[in-house]
């Protein structure tokens, strides 16, 4: 078997035995994505709006973020967790850094799982939002936008898987329960969720730092399809924020992950 | 005259960064396994063997030295080497959420097997060590000895031509020591080389063609079991072993503590 076709079989042996132990966990992963957002939409997006201590638009700024979010979070969750409980923990992944393949291809395979699991996050969102903010929410996207609604959509996926695996070249098993606090806090809070990068004008240095978050630079591109009538980074602008982030991100992951491998 | 050499080893090196600064965990060791021989690398606890067996199988990367498989540098076509070896780890790394089946399913995929080819083989195997009945069990349900017959049989089932076991029969009770020796023997009777790691000097001294001592990352000897009883002037591998480790013994095992 030539080198092109078994790698394309083993990666795709790879990816069918990450799905499935993740289909056998299938509703510990339904809980993970969920919850967050799921409280998050109840108190900011129905919750406040409802009883008039936020603005009654507070949900369709909000809406955008919440993909974004879930989408980002689920990615690096999936990803990172595994690569590192498979490093230092269980080391599972020892049989599949043997196959006769490019370690890489397990690298990248680690990042195509976070990337369907990033989609599902999005997609977790959807019901919970359309339950709870419905009526609240204001899309005014055209419908000659929906390819570029995927594309920004495809690049969060990518953009979670990226520093998913860098997250997961990092943090130890035993740092896993402070990378919620210490990691994964930050970047939501800072990710302009709940508010826009233009309304953080008052505060230039603030609106400097958000820049820094990667999901800031998610958000604002998908407001910037589906909201245009709020305020947005333009989106061409977004769109090469979250590429070079992948780029960057990508190439440190893969690094840290080659080094992983073979200077353990 | 031809070499028959299938792995050669020379002056390999491995440092390892430590806090106390640079650790040499293997010092330029050189030797050769040949093909078809069951070849045994022995050394106390922390003498390097674990190590030198992670750079040969491709895992860890050396500071120096060439590894040689048939004729070619390893680095010039890894992926190559590994379809020729098979490594059963000391410690599991089997997937333990999947069944055993599954592990031995998956592990034939990555080697690009036919799916048939891997049902027949993974029967055989799973038969052969006594896992048929639980085959549909997850592994995490195992005891350390099927656990431990599991991944020999998952590291044959591509049918390597070299088969690295970093003490396979720890752990195992003296059935299934049994079986998998026969196992072994056959394999290597059917042309597989076998690079063995064990703390049992009776399987080394009954089975193994050459066998190489190490300690502390330096190769101490390297030979025939009865050219090291001559070296060393003893009358079993037991007391090769002793005398050739044992000089500063108290020194081994603090370096092995250290290690560990």
């Amino acid at each position: 078997m030539d080198e092109k076709k078994l790698t394309r079989k083993a990666f795709w042996a790879m990816v069918q035995r990450d799905l499935l132990v993740q289909w056998r966990d299938k509703w510990e992963f339904v809980f993970r994505v969920a919850m967050l957002p799921f409280i998050l939409i109840l108190v900011y997006g129905y919750m406040l709006p409802t009883v008039g201590i936020l603005p009654a638009d507070f949900p369709t700024h909000m809406f955008c973020g919440m993909i974004g979010m879930s989408m980002l979070i689920t990615g690096i969750h999936g990803t990172a967790v595994p690569v590192s409980m498979d490093f230092h923990n269980l080391r599972e992944i020892e049989d599949r850094l043997l196959a006769p393949v490019s370690s890489r291809t397990v690298a990248y395979v680690k990042m195509f799982v976070g990337i369907l699991e990033s989609f599902i996050g999005g997609l977790i969102v959807l019901p919970i939002s359309l339950i709870l903010m419905g009526s609240k929410i204001s899309i005014q996207m055209d419908a000659s936008m929906i390819p570029v609604l995927i594309l920004v959509l495809i690049l969060t996926a990518m953009a979670s898987a990226a520093l998913g695996l860098l997250v997961g070249t990092i943090i130890k098993p035993s740092q896993v329960a402070a990378m919620f606090p210490g990691f994964l806090m930050p970047v939501v809070f800072l990710g302009a969720i709940f508010y826009t990068w233009h309304q953080m004008s008052p505060l230039p240095v603030m609106q400097g730092i958000i820049l820094i978050d990667p999901l800031t630079w998610i958000n604002e591109a998908i407001r910037a399809v589906m909201t245009p009538q709020i305020t947005s980074l333009p989106l061409s602008l977004t769109m090469i924020g979250i590429i070079v982030w992948i780029v960057v991100m990508g190439i440190i992951a893969l690094k840290r992950f080659d080094r992983m491998v073979y200077n353990k | 005259m031809m070499n028959d050499a299938i792995l050669e080893v020379k002056n390999l090196k491995k440092q390892y960064q430590t806090k106390n600064g640079i650790v040499d965990a293997v010092k330029g060791i050189s030797f050769q396994v040949h093909r078809g021989e069951i070849f045994g690398f022995l050394g106390a606890n922390g003498a390097g063997k674990s190590t030198t067996i992670n750079m040969v199988t491709t895992q860890l990367l050396p500071n120096g030295g060439q590894i040689i498989y048939d004729g070619e540098d390893l680095t010039n076509d890894v992926a190559a080497i590994r379809r020729k070896i098979g490594v059963v780890a000391q410690h599991n790394n089997l997937e333990r959420s999947l069944t055993a089946e599954e592990n031995l399913y998956f592990h034939g995929l990555y080697f690009g097997m036919d799916k048939k080819l891997i049902r027949e083989r993974s029967e055989e195997l799973l038969k052969k060590f006594g896992l048929w009945d639980r085959r549909k069990d997850f592994v995490k349900s195992y005891s350390g000895g099927m656990a431990q017959r599991l991944k020999i049989a998952r590291a044959m089932l591509h049918q390597p031509e070299i088969l690295f076991l970093d003490e396979p029969t720890t752990g195992l009770d003296p059935n299934y020591r049994n079986i998998l020796w026969d196992q072994m023997l056959k394999m290597n009777k059917e042309g597989t080389t076998i690079f063995l790691t064990t703390h049992y000097m009776e399987e080394v001294e009954n089975f193994c063609e050459h066998v190489a001592i190490m300690k502390k990352g330096e190769m101490l000897a390297y030979g025939t079991v009865d050219e090291l009883e001559k070296k060393t002037n003893t009358h079993s591998l037991n007391d090769v072993f002793l005398a050739l480790t044992n000089r500063d013994g108290v020194d081994d095992r603090q370096s092995a503590n250290e290690e560990e």
